[in-house]
């Protein structure tokens, strides 16, 4: 297989959706057939070798798509993807890997609202800042993440992981508030600060706070009996994400259920 | 075929294919995890009438376990992967999460699921939590001492059963001896069990029985109490104690590795121990896929 090295021209003055920007679906074309892969551009379409140059990337294992450049106003990029590595060098829009099945995606810079929504595979890391509502449900559904693995490596915003459902969400930076509200299952690990109302109406699912100690409503209920083996498992495989979730196993663990004003299977989990 | 002046027969054990499972047992401490394992792979020894052959493997330290508990691995094998699943249920459900401390795990990468917590959860009364981390499923089970953490599946894997070694002795002090000497040669080898007590069997088994009930009856030609009375006999004079020693193991080359260190350790004894011959078990060749060679693997050393 091969793939495609894209660097864009100049930032667009309109949004633009990128869900075209797929490393398989592009890896088979010919140099004539990916320059006229169209974008979406409100009503309008724009081929891509009008925005980007195009360099051919020979050899690549799995399909590869490096798109380079300030990406900001470019949406769903990764959406729905299910295999291929995408790398995103620079800051992306809305939507990034949203609805990914498998695959890797990679964001170097910053990502805006709405990454990995409604992910189902597959691995999204973001080097810099994700905005609000990552991880979380697309707009109208019930159910927000529900698999794979998402990495931020700055901070994230608002209603982090709301409503989600399955997977693991690693945040080395801050979050905002209302961190894993609604959450129904999944891991969700901090190792920054958290805003207000950490796992707000949490049904199931864990939240890890390798860093500070968040404040804990009082319909979370302290636990005192051990989960040691339970605690095991889980720190050891978020041992692999390393920094301050490395040794996340030879600490002790506080626990808090919750959220009980809804089925409080939910849990915060608290190393001190 | 002589070495150190025990006879190694021309003949070759017979063993079948069998669905096996390797579920990994820890506990707080080695103590507990013994305790578990004892009890998960008691009455164990034979498919006929125990519903599936069990041991334990070995000791696990806990470098080697999921959960960085001291363990154990425990080998289960039965007749059929719906058999082994019955039994991987009752035994992990009455043996393991009943045992301070617990937790279990599949043992094998790779194979067919079966069931291990996966119906084990509705112990928790509605309060068990399913836990997916690294792509495997645990089940969480509140128990008096805590919780009882199970993955949901075990890979079930087509293994052998019933390599099996006769040693043929002077007396009963020898061929304990020669046995004991053997099991423990034998269980350094990776993926088998001797489900026996002690590793050993006196009471060797052939196919079927004068009485229309019973599919299987005592190996009246290994007896040394029928020397000239039996007509099938095997022994002479000089034998006056037989021992078994059966094998299961994951793979054929595993069965044959055990079976190549027991016929090792018992010929170390030799003659002057009171090891005279070395035999095998099998129905003719017609029964079992697998044929274990005994002069082939004492020639190829242990």
């Amino acid at each position: 297989m091969s793939g495609w090295r894209l660097r864009l021209r100049a930032p667009p003055r309109l949004r633009i959706d990128a869900r075209a920007l797929q490393p398989a679906a592009l890896a088979g074309l010919a140099r004539g057939e990916a320059e006229r892969v169209a974008l979406r551009q409100g009503r309008d379409a724009v081929p891509l070798a009008e925005l980007f140059d195009l360099e051919r990337i020979e050899d690549a294992a799995p399909p590869q798509l490096v798109v380079e450049g300030d990406l900001s106003r470019f949406d769903h990029l990764g959406w729905c993807m299910s295999e291929g590595e995408l790398q995103l060098r620079g800051p992306v829009g809305d939507y990034a890997g949203a609805g990914m099945s498998g695959g890797r995606v990679t964001v170097t810079g910053n990502a805006a609202d709405l990454a990995g929504c409604a992910m189902r595979g597959g691995r999204l890391e973001v080097h810099g800042d994700v905005g609000d509502l990552a991880a979380t449900a697309l707009p109208g559904e019930m159910d927000g993440m529900r698999g794979g693995t998402f990495a931020v490596r700055g901070n994230a915003g608002a209603r982090l992981a709301d409503r989600m459902r399955r997977g693991t969400v690693v945040v080395f930076g801050d979050a905002g508030d209302f961190m894993a509200s609604r959450m129904v299952a999944g891991t969700v690990a901090l190792a920054g600060r958290c805003g207000t109302h950490p796992g707000w109406g949490m049904r199931r699912g864990s939240i890890v706070f390798a860093g500070p100690a968040p404040t804990v409503a009082p319909t979370f209920a302290p636990l005192h009996s051990s989960a040691d083996v339970f605690w095991q498992l889980l720190a050891r495989d978020l041992a692999q994400f390393g920094g301050p979730f490395a040794s996340l196993a030879r600490r002790r663990l506080r626990r808090f259920a919750g959220d009980l004003a809804v089925l409080g299977k939910g849990e915060l989990l608290v190393p001190e | 075929m002589q070495i150190n002046q025990v006879a190694i027969d021309d003949t070759f054990a017979e063993a079948f294919a069998m669905k096996a499972t390797r579920i990994v047992v820890t506990a707080h401490d080695p103590r507990w995890a013994m305790h578990a394992g004892v009890s998960a792979t008691g009455f164990a020894t034979s498919v006929i009438a125990c519903g599936c052959e069990a041991g334990i493997e070995r000791m696990l330290e806990p470098h080697e376990t999921p959960d960085g508990r001291p363990g154990v691995a425990l080998l289960l094998f039965a007749t059929s992967g719906k058999e082994l699943a019955r039994q991987i249920e009752r035994r992990v459900g009455q043996c393991v999460l009943t045992c301070p401390t617990t937790a279990a795990y599949a043992g094998l990468a790779d194979g067919e699921a079966v069931a291990l917590g996966r119906n084990l959860r509705f112990f928790g009364d509605g309060w068990q939590a399913s836990k997916v981390i690294g792509g495997v499923r645990y089940w969480r089970v509140p128990v008096m001492d805590g919780e009882f953490v199970v993955q949901e599946t075990t890979p079930v894997v087509k293994g052998v059963g019933g390599g099996n070694l006769l040693l043929l002795c002077t007396g009963t002090d020898e061929a304990l001896a020669a046995a004991e000497a053997a099991v423990v040669a034998m269980r350094r080898v990776p993926g088998v069990i001797m489900p026996f007590p002690g590793g050993v069997v006196r009471s060797g088994s052939k196919v079927g029985s004068k009485y229309a009930s019973l599919i299987a009856s005592t190996n009246d030609a290994f007896c040394p109490s029928l020397i000239r009375l039996a007509p099938r006999s095997e022994l002479d004079d000089a034998v006056r104690c037989v021992l078994e020693i059966v094998i299961d193991g994951l793979t054929e080359a595993a069965v044959a590795q055990a079976m190549r260190a027991g016929i090792a350790a018992a010929v170390t004894r030799g003659a002057a121990g009171g090891v005279l011959r070395i035999s095998a078990g099998n129905y003719g060749g017609k029964l079992g896929p697998f044929h274990f060679h005994l002069r082939q693997l004492a020639g190829a050393g242990p």
